[in-house]
């Protein structure tokens, strides 16, 4: 009761700080925006604090703003981002239908029936396996599923589950970063700054792959210890092998994935051959996909349909979603007598007081972003700083390359302490359930810490490095006319670097 | 008037006594102490489906009865004693209880009260020889025999249970299982303190991993394939590897409501009773049922 009462006064002295340091530094400009600045950082505090009560926040958070005129009730349904809770939904039935069909099993499995391998080569496969999962389903299936092959490993081998737990959490994290479909950020900050799937790809993957890398030298070091007491174990346990060995049929769950994945890629194509143009339409078919592929999934497996809506999607963490982006919204949101939004302030300060135009901003994004999502979920993080970056973009469209700031510096930064994502959250909960300690906080921030200083500096460096990959960055210029986010989308994908907004 | 206010002798007057009974069959003596033909049928109906003799020379015949408003006890005493079916020793009290359907836990909570009224065998002795009704009623009514506020986790546990100790084999374990057709099994270690319990599911989990579970169809396994290994290893598989932690325990004053309670949450078939770190006591779900709804 005590530590509850503590957290509450933090929680209320955080918001009184925000609120009137926002007045002070001339982000709120009137009493209006000041609450909404208090709204916004009370429910960013209390997932930091009162995780279990972030969604009764986020209902008490749009009422406030509702009643104080920030936000009418149209403004705050049209902030939900609907299009991403729909492409999320869709998502999720597909990969409770591939769980159902036995490919995630298949998955396991084929790491399962290996008999020649030895600690190393199973952290590094474990490593590439969740990245890639993480990539291409997403960071939270991904956990379960990697956590499942851990599990199944060092109950057998009778090893500590935590240091592959880690390796596991860490590159989900970052394998999340690589596609559109790996995380909620992903996709937000792809539709946000108006990306195609395969403009994200080129922009994202390289990048993800790199801090891959790095990552997995960083964590075969650090965990070698571990590794080594694996390789011996393997030796030992050669014969028996590390669990039944069983041929699971996985050909009917690639082929869902393939084709979704496939369809998803070629989403701008395809819309451009349905005439599926215009702002209103922008990726319809990218947020389309997925719910195709669940309609014609479900119509197959009608017996199971239910199980999928009600048990596989997370109904929960969407409508905090939902709620999340509306209250975001509000930052964004002008004042009655026509002055600036909050984020409209804040990008205006950012660019009076960073010298040296969208390049210098890279690292000041990626740090804030990554200690942020350190220590509140990445979306929450990502779902505030988004307006910021959409108004930078508005006055000059070099400062697209902070959408990639943003996005590297919200899936890595999670990396560094236990509630940075959502999958570290997952992780931790399987590690009890499976009758473990849960990683202490301060022995998963020492590798995270290493980690997420590091895939920053990767991620920066290849930003700054490499802007002409596909076309040159340009400096900010004078402010340009805004332009509406949602531009009518192109049949073929445009030659300009993939870390500037179009 | 609250339920820790009630004395035994709210249910009865010196009136619903009759001592000195004689000689008379355990059938004569149930008709004598019932008001009416239906409450005699329910009675005869509980006695034959198991002695109501609670312990030597008492007996506790009794029913369940939908129409009666009120509980309503009465008592017979016989100093020379009433041979009871299958009872080696004579029944020198019969406490006879006709209970309203709707109070299920009142018979349990007015044996709670005879038993503190009637401590021990020279008690119920001396009890049994008196002559005159008056004076059996008065020696009701000094004592302190007032029924509980509610019925406990001890009222209703079976003091009688199987374990096995966490130095235990995995082979050791099924083989209890199936020999003795229970669904789990409590874990002491060394010092006798409860540390666990095995269950029949849990095994069959230990069999099957969690991501095969995730399948909707399990053909690709029907040899069993996944159990292989465990059997192969059920000699070197100690209880304290698979034991789980997690499971209903109550503390042996808990309310029996706690134990409905706690077996309903974890989906439990028995609730452990644990006094300190020792197990004192184990309710099953039949037990409880039993006790609740039909005793």
């Amino acid at each position: 009761m005590i530590k509850f009462n503590s957290k509450l006064l933090l929680l209320a002295a955080i918001v009184l700080a925000v609120s009137f340091g926002g007045r002070f530094a001339g982000l709120a400009v009137n009493t209006t925006q000041q609450i909404t600045l208090a709204v916004f950082a009370g429910v960013i505090s209390t997932t930091l604090f009162f995780w279990e009560r972030r969604v009764a926040a986020a209902f008490i958070g749009v009422a406030i703003l509702i009643s104080c005129h920030a936000m009418t009730l149209h403004t705050i349904l049209k902030a939900t981002e609907l299009d991403i809770i729909f492409f999320l939904v869709g998502m999720m039935i597909i990969v409770g239908v591939l769980k159902d069909l036995g490919f995630l099993t298949w998955v396991i499995q084929t790491i399962i029936n290996r008999r020649k391998m030895n600690g190393v080569s199973f952290s590094l496969i474990l490593c590439v396996l969740s990245a890639v999962l993480a990539s291409v389903v997403d960071e939270v299936s991904s956990i379960v599923v990697v956590l499942a092959l851990v599990f199944q490993v060092c109950d057998t081998l009778k090893l500590r589950p935590h240091p592959f737990v880690l390796m596991a959490v860490m590159a989900t994290n970052i394998g999340s970063s690589a596609t559109m479909l790996g995380n909620p950020v992903g996709i937000f900050i792809g539709n946000k700054a108006g990306f195609t799937f395969a403009q994200f790809l080129v922009g994202a993957t390289p990048v993800a792959f790199a801090a891959l890398m790095v990552t997995l030298v960083l964590t075969v070091v650090w965990f070698r210890k571990d590794i080594r007491a694996m390789t011996l174990a393997m030796a030992r346990h050669r014969k028996m092998g590390l669990g039944p060995a069983l041929k699971i049929p996985y050909k009917t769950g690639l082929f869902i994935l393939l084709a979704t994945v496939c369809i998803i890629a070629f989403h701008h194509q395809i819309e451009h051959l349905l005439a599926l143009g215009g702002a209103e339409n922008h990726n319809a078919f990218l947020i389309m996909t997925p719910l195709i592929m669940a309609g014609i999934l479900m119509i197959w497996r009608p017996h199971r349909a239910r199980h999928y809506v009600e048990k596989d999607v997370e109904w929960w963490t969407l409508l905090f979603f939902m709620l999340l982006f509306a209250i975001a919204g509000s930052l964004n949101a002008a004042g009655v007598n026509g002055e600036p939004s909050i984020t409209r302030n804040l990008a205006d300060t950012l660019t009076a007081h960073v010298k040296g135009g969208a390049k210098a901003m890279i690292p000041f994004v990626i740090v804030i972003s990554s200690l942020g999502s350190a220590f509140v979920d990445n979306i929450v993080f990502v779902a505030a700083f988004t307006p910021v970056i959409q108004n930078l973009c508005d006055q000059s469209s070099a400062y697209g390359i902070l959408w990639w700031a943003l996005l590297f510096g919200a899936c890595f930064g999670g990396n560094i302490t236990v509630v940075g994502s959502t999958a570290n959250i997952v992780a931790s909960g399987l590690l009890e359930k499976h009758g473990h300690e849960p990683v202490k906080f301060f022995d998963w921030i020492k590798i995270g810490a290493v980690v997420g200083l590091v895939t920053g500096v990767v991620a920066w460096v290849m930003l700054v490095a490499f802007p002409h990959a596909t076309g040159e960055s340009q400096e900010p210029s004078a402010p340009v006319p805004v332009v509406e986010q949602h531009q009518p989308a192109e049949l073929e994908i445009p030659s300009i670097s993939p870390y500037e907004q179009k | 008037m609250k339920p820790e206010d009630l004395h035994l002798t709210n249910f009865f007057g010196a009136d619903d006594i009759i001592p000195h009974c004689g000689e008379m069959s355990r059938e004569e003596v149930i008709r004598r102490l019932t008001p009416d033909e239906e409450s005699y049928r329910q009675v005869a109906a509980r006695e034959a489906m198991g002695s109501t003799v609670i312990r030597d020379g008492l007996a506790v015949p009794h029913a369940r009865l939908a129409d009666i408003g009120e509980p309503k006890v009465r008592i017979a005493t016989s100093e020379r004693g009433i041979v009871w079916p299958g009872e080696k020793s004579a029944v020198h009290i019969v406490f006879l209880l006709l209970i309203p359907q709707n109070q299920p836990a009142l018979y349990l909570q007015i044996l709670r009260a005879l038993g503190t009224a009637l401590k021990d065998d020279q008690v119920l002795r001396t009890v049994a020889a008196m002559t005159n009704a008056g004076d059996i009623y008065r020696f009701f009514e000094s004592g302190k025999a007032y029924l509980p506020r509610y019925i406990t986790a001890a009222d209703i546990m079976s003091r009688e249970f199987l374990y096995l100790h966490d130095t235990d084999t995995l082979q050791v374990c099924v083989d209890t299982i199936i020999k003795n057709g229970v669904s789990e099994i409590a874990v002491l270690d060394r010092d006798n303190d409860l540390r666990g319990i095995v269950k029949a599911g849990g095994l069959l989990r230990l069999c099957l991993p969690e991501y095969l579970l995730w399948m909707d169809d399990l053909s690709p396994i029907a040899n069993f394939e996944p159990f292989a290994e465990v059997l192969a290893n059920e000699r070197k598989t100690w209880l304290r590897e698979i034991m789980v932690d997690d499971f209903p325990v109550v503390k042996p004053d808990a309310p029996a409501i706690q134990v409905a309670g706690e077996m309903t949450r974890y989906r439990s078939p028995c609730c452990y009773v644990r006094e300190g770190n020792k197990l004192v006591g184990l309710i099953r779900i039949s037990d409880f049922l039993n006790k609740i709804f039909r005793e």
